[in-house]
C-alpha cells in the first residue's frame, strides 16, 4: 500500500501544470485455471494452495512531458485462496535528452527491447520479456543511464544497466553493461549487441528482418552467452529420492546458444500466418525433463512407504520447473490470425515441442472499439502423453482482459 | 460521318499529349492541394463511420518530409504511443508496451480501421505514373453525404489511369479524377494488388488562406460496406522534422514531442 502511495504520489508531482500528454486506461483481467489432476507434478492443497481463480485490476497512467515519459500502475489483484492486495508499480521513469550531433541521452527506468522475433527473442538481453504468457501486466523497465546516437541509417545505444546494482540473484536484478548497434542496409534490418553481466558474463549475438514482397517478412537471430545457469532438481541429477530442503538448485553452464528463426506472411485479405523455430540453452533438454520425471515417478512410488507431506513437499518442489517461460529448448510455433480491418482480430497459435511431442495451442480474439478494448482467449496444454507439456500440472487456461482509455 | 473521322483522330491525337511528362506534372499539380509544402506537420483526425453512426474517432500527427518519408505518431487515447515510420516502401510499427520498433509489410500497413497508408501518404506523383484515359464529366458526388456537396454547377474532369511506380504503396492501381480547370483531386478508386477496389476516395476543399486546400477526405470501403471513413487534416504547418528522428531505433524515443 505505500508502494501504492508513492506511485501515486511521485505522478501527480511529475504533473506540470501544462503536460503535453496525459493518459490513464483502466482494465480488468481475470483468469481462470484448470488443473490436471492426473498429473505426476500435479499437488494440491494443502501442500500448495490453488489459484485457479484470479483477476487483476490495473489504472495505468502515463504522462510525457517534452523529453520526460512517466509510466505507472496502480494494482488490485486477488487470487483464489489468497489475500486480495493493493500495490503500485512505476513501469517507466525516465528522461531522453538530446546532446546535439545525432548524440542523445535516456537516464531513468526505461524498457528497452532489442530483440528481433515473435514468440523469443534471444536479443532481449535488457528487457528479458515473456513472450509466452497470456493475459500479462505491463512490463516494467530497468533503471539505467544510456548515450546513443542516430542519424538516417544508423544508431547505437550504450546503456549502463542498473549502474551499482553489483550481482543480482536474477537477470533483472543483475547490473550490466549493454550494448546494442542497428543498421537499416539495403532493405533489411540489422542488429548486434552485446553484454557484459555478472550472472552471465560475456553476451554477444546478432539478428536480421528482410521484407520480402508486399506479403513477406523473415527474421533471424542467435546469442552466444558465456554463462548461464539453469534450475535443476539435485536429486534428478545427483540421485537420492527425498529431500528435507527444497532441492532446485541454480547451476552455472557455459557456452550456451539462443537462437531464432521465422518468416511471416500477410495477405490482403486481413490473414497473416507466422512460422517459427527457437532453441533455447537455458530451458530443460529433454534428458533433464526425463530424469526429473523419473524422480518424481520413484517419489510417487513411495506412497504408503513414506508421509504423503514429503512426498507432495518434494513433488511440489519439482512442478516449479513449469514456471519457466520455456520448458523445453526447442520450439516450433504456427500462428494463424485474421485482422477483419474494423477493430476484431481473431487468432490460433499452436507451439509444439518436436523432442518430446508437446503441445500448447491457443485460441483467442481481441476487440478493439472507441475506446475499449477487449481481448480473450483459451490455452490447452497437452500432446504426446510423455512429454512436459501433458505432464504439466495446469491443463488450460481462459482469459479475459477488458480495457478502458479514460482519456 | 466524314466530320466523325477527323472529330476522333484529333480527340486520340490529343491524348498522347498528356502523357509522360505531363502526367507527372499533372500529379505536381494535384499534390499541391493536398501537402502545401515538401516538409509538413500534418494534425489528423478520422471518424470511422458504421452505417452512418460515428463509431471510432482517431487523432494523428503525421510528418512527412521529402523521400518518401512519413512519420505518424497515434495520439488517441485507445492508441496513444504507437508510431508508424514510412520510408519508401519500408515501414515499421512501435507499440508502446514492447518499445521495440517492428518490421512490417506492405500488406500489414493495410490493417487496421484507417489504414496508416491513407493517413501517411498524401502524394501521388512519387509513387505512381500513368495516362490520361479522358476527359469527362466530374462524377457526382454520392448522395446522402453529409461531408459531401454537389458542385454549384457541373465540372470537368480529367481521368487519369495510375499504376504504381514503386514498390510498397498502398494502392496498386489508381483512377484518378482531376477538375480540368485547376486540377484539384475531386475523385480516386483505389485498387489493391489483386486488382479489386478496395475504396473509393473523395476529396473536398477548403479556402486556406485564399487557396484552395484538400482538408477532408472521405473513404467508402468496398470491403467493408458499411463503413465510411472521414479523414479532416485539421492543421498543415511546414515543418521539417530532423532526419534521425526518422531512423527506425529512434522510434523508441520520445524527441518529437517539441516538434
Amino acid at each position: 500500500m505505500r508502494r501504492l502511495a508513492y506511485t501515486a504520489a511521485a505522478l501527480a508531482l511529475a504533473l506540470p501544470a501544462r503536460a503535453a500528454e496525459f493518459n490513464a486506461s483502466l482494465s480488468v483481467a481475470p483468469q481462470v485455471a484448470s488443473d490436471r489432476t492426473a498429473s505426476p507434478y500435479y499437488v494440491g492443497p494443502p501442500t500448495l494452495p490453488a489459484h485457479n481463480r484470479s483477476t487483476r485490476q490495473d489504472l495505468d497512467l502515463r504522462l510525457r512531458e517534452g523529453g520526460f515519459n512517466a509510466q505507472g500502475t496502480l494494482r488490485w489483484q486477488a487470487a483464489q485462496g489468497a489475500k486480495p492486495e493493493r500495490h503500485g508499480v512505476m513501469n517507466q521513469f525516465y528522461y531522453d535528452g538530446e546532446l546535439g550531433g545525432g548524440l542523445a541521452y535516456t537516464a531513468g527506468k526505461k524498457v528497452l527491447s532489442w530483440g528481433v522475433g515473435y514468440g523469443f527473442r534471444p536479443l532481449d538481453v535488457v528487457q528479458r520479456e515473456n513472450r509466452r504468457g497470456v493475459n500479462l501486466p505491463a512490463p516494467v523497465g530497468q533503471s539505467l543511464l544510456a548515450v546513443e546516437r542516430f542519424d538516417a541509417t544508423d544508431a547505437w545505444t550504450l546503456a549502463w544497466v542498473r549502474p551499482g546494482a553489483g550481482g543480482g540473484a536474477t537477470d533483472a536484478e543483475d547490473g550490466s553493461l549493454a550494448f546494442h548497434w542497428y543498421r537499416l542496409a539495403d532493405g533489411d534490418d540489422l542488429h548486434a549487441v552485446a553484454r557484459v553481466s555478472h550472472r552471465r558474463g560475456i553476451e554477444a549475438g546478432a539478428g536480421f528482418t528482410r521484407v520480402v514482397g508486399d506479403e513477406w517478412s523473415f527474421h533471424g537471430a542467435a546469442l552466444y552467452e558465456g554463462r548461464y545457469r539453469k534450475t535443476l532438481n539435485r536429486l534428478a541429477e545427483n540421485g537420492g529420492t527425498l529431500a528435507a530442503a527444497d532441492p532446485m538448485t541454480e547451476s552455472q553452464k557455459h557456452h550456451g546458444i539462443k537462437a531464432v528463426a521465422g518468416l511471416q506472411w500477410t495477405g490482403e485479405s486481413g490473414w497473416s500466418a507466422i512460422a517459427e523455430a527457437w532453441y533455447d540453452a537455458d530451458a530443460y533438454s529433454r534428458a533433464e525433463w526425463q530424469r526429473l520425471d523419473a524422480l518424481t515417478a520413484r517419489q510417487r512410488a513411495l506412497a504408503g512407504f513414506a508421509p504423503a507431506a514429503a512426498i507432495a513437499g518434494n513433488v511440489g518442489w519439482s512442478s516449479t520447473a513449469y514456471l519457466a517461460t520455456t520448458l523445453l529448448r526447442e520450439n516450433l510455433m504456427l500462428r494463424l490470425a485474421y485482422d477483419d480491418r474494423d477493430g476484431f482480430k481473431p487468432y490460433a497459435e499452436l507451439l509444439t515441442t518436436p523432442r518430446d511431442g508437446g503441445r500448447v495451442l491457443t485460441l483467442g480474439a481481441a476487440y478493439e472499439g472507441n475506446r475499449q478494448r477487449v481481448a480473450g482467449g483459451l490455452r490447452q496444454l497437452g500432446g504426446a502423453a510423455d512429454s512436459a507439456y501433458a505432464r504439466a500440472p495446469l491443463k488450460r487456461v481462459a482469459w479475459i482482459e477488458w480495457r478502458i482509455a479514460l482519456f | 460521318m466524314s466530320r466523325f473521322f477527323p472529330a476522333l483522330f484529333l480527340a486520340v491525337a490529343a491524348l498522347p499529349a498528356f502523357a509522360a511528362d505531363e502526367v507527372a506534372q499533372l500529379l505536381k499539380q494535384a499534390d499541391a492541394f493536398r501537402l502545401p509544402a515538401e516538409s509538413v506537420r500534418v494534425e489528423t483526425q478520422v471518424e470511422l463511420y458504421r452505417n452512418d453512426a460515428l463509431d471510432k474517432e482517431r487523432l494523428y500527427t503525421v510528418y512527412v518530409k521529402p523521400g518518401r518519408r512519413s512519420l505518424v505518431l497515434m495520439k488517441s487515447p485507445s492508441e496513444i504511443g504507437q508510431k508508424v515510420l514510412m520510408l519508401a516502401d519500408q515501414f515499421w510499427l512501435l507499440m508502446p508496451e514492447s518499445q521495440r520498433p517492428l518490421r512490417i509489410t506492405a500488406s500489414q500497413k493495410l490493417l487496421g480501421e484507417a489504414s496508416t497508408g491513407d493517413i501517411a501518404s498524401m502524394t501521388w506523383s512519387e509513387d505512381y505514373a500513368g495516362s490520361v484515359k479522358g476527359e469527362t464529366d466530374c462524377p457526382p458526388p454520392p448522395a446522402a453525404l453529409p461531408e459531401l456537396a454537389a458542385p454549384a454547377k457541373p465540372r470537368r474532369c480529367l481521368h487519369l489511369d495510375l499504376a504504381q511506380a514503386r514498390n510498397g504503396v498502398t494502392y496498386a492501381r489508381v483512377e484518378l479524377y482531376l477538375d480540368k480547370a485547376n486540377k484539384q483531386p475531386v475523385k480516386a478508386d483505389l485498387y489493391v494488388g489483386s486488382g479489386k477496389r478496395a475504396k473509393e476516395a473523395w476529396y473536398v476543399a477548403t479556402l486556406v488562406n485564399g487557396q484552395p486546400q484538400i482538408m477532408t477526405m472521405l473513404l467508402l470501403d468496398d470491403i467493408q460496406v458499411n463503413r465510411r471513413t472521414v479523414i479532416r487534416y485539421r492543421a498543415i504547418t511546414p515543418k521539417a522534422a530532423p532526419d534521425e528522428f526518422f531512423n527506425p531505433a529512434a522510434l523508441v524515443r520520445n524527441s518529437l514531442s517539441g516538434w
